[in-house]
C-alpha cells in the first residue's frame, strides 16, 4: 500500500454541487479494492493558466489516498475515460 | 605603484530565498505563490544564479514548476511581448 495524491481538473460546465458525489463515485473503486481515501479537498472553480479543451476555467480537486499501485493506476485510467475530467495527475508525495 | 590585491570580482553571495520562507518538507507543486517567485514574467524557470538556491532545491523547484504547468496552475509561456 502506498500514499498517493491525485489532482483532478473537472469540466467547469458541471454543477459544483454534483462534484463531491461524482468524485465519490470514482473513488468507490478504491474502497472496493481495499484502499482508503484519506482526504478530499475540493478547491472549486479556478482559472486555468492556459486553455484545456477550450475551457478557460476548471474545477480542481485534490484527493489523498492509500492504495496499491494497481488500484491507483486503475482509478487514474477510469478518470481519464470520463468526459467531464479534463486532466488528472497522480503523484506519490513521499517519493520525492 | 600599489598592486591590486585580487583581480577576482567580488561576488556577493545571495541570500537563499527559500530560507526566508520557512519551508518544511519538499517543495509542493500546488504552492503556486511560492513557485511564482522562481519563474520570470514570461513563465520561464529562473536560473540558479538568479534565484540563489542550492542545486537540490533548484531541481525540486524545476520539477514542481513542471508539474504545476501540466495541471495549468502555472503557464508554459506568457504571450507577453
Amino acid at each position: 500500500m502506498r500514499q498517493y495524491e491525485l489532482m483532478v481538473i473537472l469540466d467547469p460546465e458541471i454543477d459544483e454541487r454534483t462534484v463531491a458525489p461524482s468524485l465519490d463515485k470514482f473513488l468507490g473503486v478504491i474502497a472496493t479494492g481495499g484502499g482508503t481515501v484519506d482526504k478530499v479537498d475540493i478547491w472549486g472553480k479556478r482559472r486555468l493558466a492556459f486553455e484545456i479543451a477550450k475551457n478557460s476555467e476548471g474545477i480542481y480537486a485534490v484527493v489523498n489516498l492509500t492504495a496499491t499501485p494497481e488500484l491507483a493506476q486503475e482509478l487514474d485510467r477510469q478518470l481519464g475515460l470520463n468526459e467531464s475530467v479534463l486532466r488528472t495527475k497522480l503523484i506519490r508525495p513521499d517519493a520525492h | 605603484m600599489a598592486k591590486r590585491e585580487s583581480r577576482k570580482p567580488i561576488i556577493k553571495k545571495k541570500a537563499n530565498p527559500l530560507k526566508a520562507v520557512k519551508l518544511e518538507g519538499p517543495i509542493d507543486y500546488k504552492d503556486t505563490v511560492l513557485l511564482r517567485k522562481f519563474i520570470s514574467d514570461r513563465g520561464k524557470i529562473r536560473a540558479r544564479r538568479v534565484t540563489g538556491v542550492n542545486v537540490q532545491q533548484q531541481r525540486e523547484i524545476a520539477r514542481a514548476v513542471k508539474n504545476a504547468r501540466e495541471m495549468a496552475l502555472l503557464p508554459y509561456s506568457s504571450s507577453a511581448r
